[in-house]
């Protein structure tokens, strides 16, 4: 690895958030053992990450706001492209005629049938539509002494709590690899990894939930799993979980079918 | 504090023979040199300061030990070797926090060259507070999203309505500033 590589693939940034696997961290903590550049660059990340922590949230116009305001505009968007249609077809027709009547009998035109107008696509991308709010969490203390899974686990969404969802990663990993049959371990590794990008290990966890079997995290997982297909663009397993998540009945009932339905737009 | 050095390859291959010939000067050397880069790389790994602060002691300490007996095969590896030393003491602890074996700790004078002040690098992060209040707003936004929400560039583009390559250079050029800030305040003291 060279200092090329470290700023063209973002390694600094990946390295910092825990997204690089282990050969690429492998690899980087050599470069910066050895390049005095590249740990001035990571010093400065670290210390930058940490002030940025320390700062209250900024607020940042999410993208759901700017589909809100899509969604507002479009009733005003579609009038003006109706009117425009209907004005140019008024026009166009009323020039036409004397050629028509040369040409062949006018149509029978019913004046009751509408005017076909292609309204401007309201349908959100898939990129919109696998956009996910983290599922809610709630520390549940147990009488008695804890076990060290749950130690860890409890310790690890205190990040996850604080929206840190990559920190929480490596603690919620480790509760699941001390307790593999616990379903909340693994939803919320799946949840971690949705939340920080890592799509395709968010759907390992989320399967294995799954499978674990009814469990209260079954229709989460579904769905969540469905969130993380639509973020790989694999619409037809996406669709298959947003009907397994409705045939719970559940909380998510209403919010996947609403997705199905949008999916099929 | 001390800038990130960059010593040269020779340098660290003398570095390792003076500590075999009993050097001791030679072993404060080696704790500057690599005590913050074993720190950040504990930090990054465990997520936790107290441990990391722990580790780079073990790390010097085994480190210095292997040097003195001339376990080092060969000299010109020495950044190497460090490295790996951290990264296994690392994975043990993740392991096992408890059942790691407990090293001695470091002497008192080595000790003082990597104390939890210097490694904290509070100087360090002072700067940033300042240099970051000299950023403009969407900036500030731009590594906080990077940063702290873990955004890739093109969701932030969609976010602040810019484009991908935008926000990619601007990312760039705030750590570059920020980073420049630091080098100059630093080198002045």
């Amino acid at each position: 690895m060279n200092c090329t590589e470290v700023e063209e693939r973002e390694i600094l940034e990946r390295y910092l958030l825990d997204r690089l696997t282990e050969p690429e961290r492998e690899e980087f903590e050599k470069h910066y053992f050895e390049c005095g550049t590249c740990f001035a660059q990571v010093q400065t990340g670290l210390a930058l990450q940490t002030e940025l922590r320390r700062q209250p949230a900024m607020p940042v116009r999410a993208r759901g706001a700017s589909l809100l305001r899509t969604w507002v505009w479009a009733p005003a968007f579609a009038a003006i492209v109706i009117l425009l249609t209907a004005g140019i077809w008024w026009y166009s027709a009323r020039n036409r005629q004397p050629l028509q009547q040369v040409a062949a009998p006018p149509p029978k035109v019913s004046p009751n049938v509408p005017v076909k107008v292609q309204s401007p696509s309201t349908t959100p991308s898939l990129e919109e539509l696998a956009r996910v709010e983290p599922p809610p969490y709630s520390a549940v203390v147990l009488r008695g002494a804890e076990d060290e899974s749950h130690e860890a686990f409890h310790k690890a969404m205190q990040y996850y709590v604080k929206e840190d969802y990559a920190h929480a990663i490596p603690g919620v990993r480790a509760a699941v690899e001390a307790s593999p049959q616990t379903a909340s371990f693994s939803f919320y590794l799946g949840a971690c990894y949705l939340l920080t990008g890592q799509t395709d290990l968010a759907i390992i966890s989320f399967r294995k939930t799954v499978s674990l079997g009814d469990s209260a995290y079954s229709e989460s997982a579904h769905f969540y799993l469905a969130k993380a297909y639509l973020g790989n663009k694999d619409v037809a397993r996406a669709q298959d979980e947003l009907q397994r998540t409705v045939q719970f009945h559940g909380s998510l009932e209403a919010p996947a079918a609403e997705i199905l339905r949008q999916l099929r737009n | 504090m001390s800038l990130p050095s960059a010593t040269s390859a020779g340098e660290l291959r003398n570095l390792a023979e003076r500590i075999r010939q009993g050097d001791a000067s030679a072993e404060t050397e080696l704790v500057h040199e690599f005590s913050h880069r074993i720190f950040v790389m504990g930090v990054v790994r465990t997520h936790d300061r107290e441990a990391a602060r722990e580790l780079v002691q073990d790390v010097l300490m085994a480190v210095i030990g292997a040097l003195r007996n001339g376990q080092l095969q060969d000299a010109d590896k020495l950044a190497a070797f460090v490295h790996g030393t951290a990264r296994n003491l690392i994975n043990n602890q993740l392991r096992a926090q408890s059942q790691a074996p407990a090293l001695d700790p470091l002497p008192e004078d080595l000790a003082q060259a990597c104390s939890a002040e210097q490694l904290e690098d509070a100087e360090r992060v002072g700067l940033v507070h300042q240099a970051l209040e000299r950023l403009g707003q969407q900036d500030r936004k731009i590594l906080w999203m990077t940063l702290v929400q873990g955004h890739k560039p093109g969701e932030i583009a969609a976010a602040l309505g810019l484009s991908a390559e935008v926000v990619r250079t601007r990312k760039t050029r705030a750590v570059k500033k920020v980073a420049d800030l630091i080098r100059k305040k630093l080198s002045r003291t």
